[in-house]
C-alpha cells in the first residue's frame, strides 16, 4: 500500500482500522508503523472522529420504549392441564351425542319399515277384493 | 448461497413466538439504534421517534415468519428505517416548509472552552448540513458502525461510490468544524477514538 491510498482510506473511514476494509488493514498497519507522514495522516483523521463521536448519544424515551413494547406480538393463549381434561371430556359428550344420533336414526327407520308393512296388509284386508278376483 | 451468520436470529425467533423478554430484549437492542439512525438522518426528534416506531411495527409483523440465514435483521431493520426517511425527506422537498429541518449553525462560540453538548450541537448541526447521501454514508458507517459492504448494499451503490461519498462527507465536515478541532489552536490531536 502506498501512502496515498493509505489516505484515501483514512479519509473515507477515518483513523479507527477496524471500520477499515479487511483486506487492506495489515498493509496499512505496516506502512503505519515503517512511516511517519503515514502516522500523521491517521492523527488528522483521528481529530475529526473525535469531533463526529462529540455528536450526543441518543437515546429512547420511556413512553417511545412503552408504545413499541405494547404492539410486540402476544403469545397466543395456551391450554392447562385442567383445560385439556375439560377438551377431552368435552370431546367424549361429543361422540355420545354423535353415536345416539345414528342409533336414533336406525332404529327410526327400522320401525318405520315395519308400520309401513303393517299398514299395507291392514289397508289390503279392508280392501276386501282379493287378489285373485282381481287377477283373475 | 452462503448462510449469513445473524446475532439477532434466536431472539427474532423468540419474538415470533410471543416471547414478551424477547421482545423487551429486542426492544433495548434495536430501538436506540434505529432512532439514533432516524434522527442523525432527519434531524428532528419527532418524526425520529415515529420512523422509530413505525421500523420496529415492522419488525414485529416481520418476527413470526422470519427465515433465518438469508439477511441480517439488523440490515432488514436498516432498510426498512432508511426507507421511511427517504419517504419523510422526499415529503419535505415535495412540501416546502417555511421553517427549515435543520438546526441552524450559529458559527463558531466565543469561548474556546465549549462544552461537549455545545460541541455536540454544532457537530449534528454540520451533519445536518451535508447533502443526504453525504450524510447517509456517514451515518452508517461511523455512528451505526455497518461495514462498507453493508453500508454500500444498503445504499445500493457500489463501495468505491460509498467511499466517494463518505471523503467528501467527511471533507465538508472537517470544513464547517474546523474552528473546533484540536489542532486549530495549536495542540496536538488526541488519541482518537
Amino acid at each position: 500500500m502506498k501512502i496515498d491510498r493509505l489516505e484515501v482510506l483514512a479519509e473515507a473511514y477515518g483513523a479507527d482500522l477496524s471500520r477499515w476494509p479487511a483486506h487492506e488493514r495489515a498493509f496499512a498497519e505496516s506502512l503505519i508503523a515503517a512511516d511517519p507522514a503515514a502516522r500523521a495522516v491517521l492523527e488528522d483523521a483521528a481529530a475529526l472522529d473525535a469531533l463526529l463521536d462529540a455528536s450526543p448519544r441518543i437515546v429512547a424515551s420511556a413512553a417511545l420504549t412503552a408504545r413499541v413494547l405494547a404492539s410486540a406480538p402476544k403469545r397466543k393463549a395456551s391450554r392447562g392441564h385442567l383445560g385439556r381434561v375439560f377438551w377431552i371430556l368435552g370431546a367424549g359428550w361429543a361422540a355420545a351425542a354423535c353415536a345416539g344420533v345414528v342409533a336414533g336414526v336406525g332404529l327410526t327407520s327400522h320401525v318405520t319399515a315395519n308400520e309401513r308393512a303393517d299398514a299395507i296388509l291392514y289397508q289390503a284386508t279392508l280392501s276386501g277384493v282379493d287378489d285373485t278376483e282381481v287377477l283373475g | 448461497m452462503v448462510a449469513v451468520v445473524d446475532p439477532d436470529e434466536d431472539l427474532v425467533r423468540r419474538v415470533g413466538l410471543g416471547d414478551p423478554a424477547a421482545s423487551q430484549a429486542l426492544v433495548e437492542r434495536k430501538l436506540p439504534r434505529i432512532l439514533a439512525l432516524a434522527q442523525r438522518m432527519l434531524g428532528d426528534a419527532a418524526e425520529a421517534e415515529d420512523v422509530a416506531q413505525e421500523a420496529m411495527l415492522k419488525a414485529w409483523r416481520q418476527a413470526p415468519t422470519w427465515q433465518a440465514g438469508k439477511a441480517k435483521f439488523d440490515t432488514w431493520l436498516h432498510r426498512v428505517a432508511l426507507n421511511l426517511c427517504y419517504d419523510r425527506l422526499r415529503r419535505r422537498r415535495e412540501i416546502p416548509t417555511d421553517a427549515p429541518p435543520d438546526r441552524p449553525d450559529e458559527g463558531p462560540a466565543p469561548d474556546r472552552g465549549l462544552l461537549a453538548a455545545e460541541t455536540g450541537r454544532r457537530v449534528d448541526a454540520a451533519l445536518a448540513r451535508l447533502p443526504e447521501r453525504q450524510r447517509e454514508a456517514i451515518v452508517l458507517c461511523h455512528y451505526q458502525e455497518l461495514t462498507n459492504i453493508e453500508a454500500a448494499a444498503l445504499m445500493e451503490i457500489s463501495v468505491e461510490a460509498l467511499e466517494s461519498l463518505l471523503s467528501r462527507g467527511r471533507r465538508a465536515l472537517r470544513a464547517a468544524l474546523a474552528d473546533l478541532s484540536p489542532r486549530s489552536d495549536g495542540r496536538r490531536a488526541g488519541d482518537g477514538r
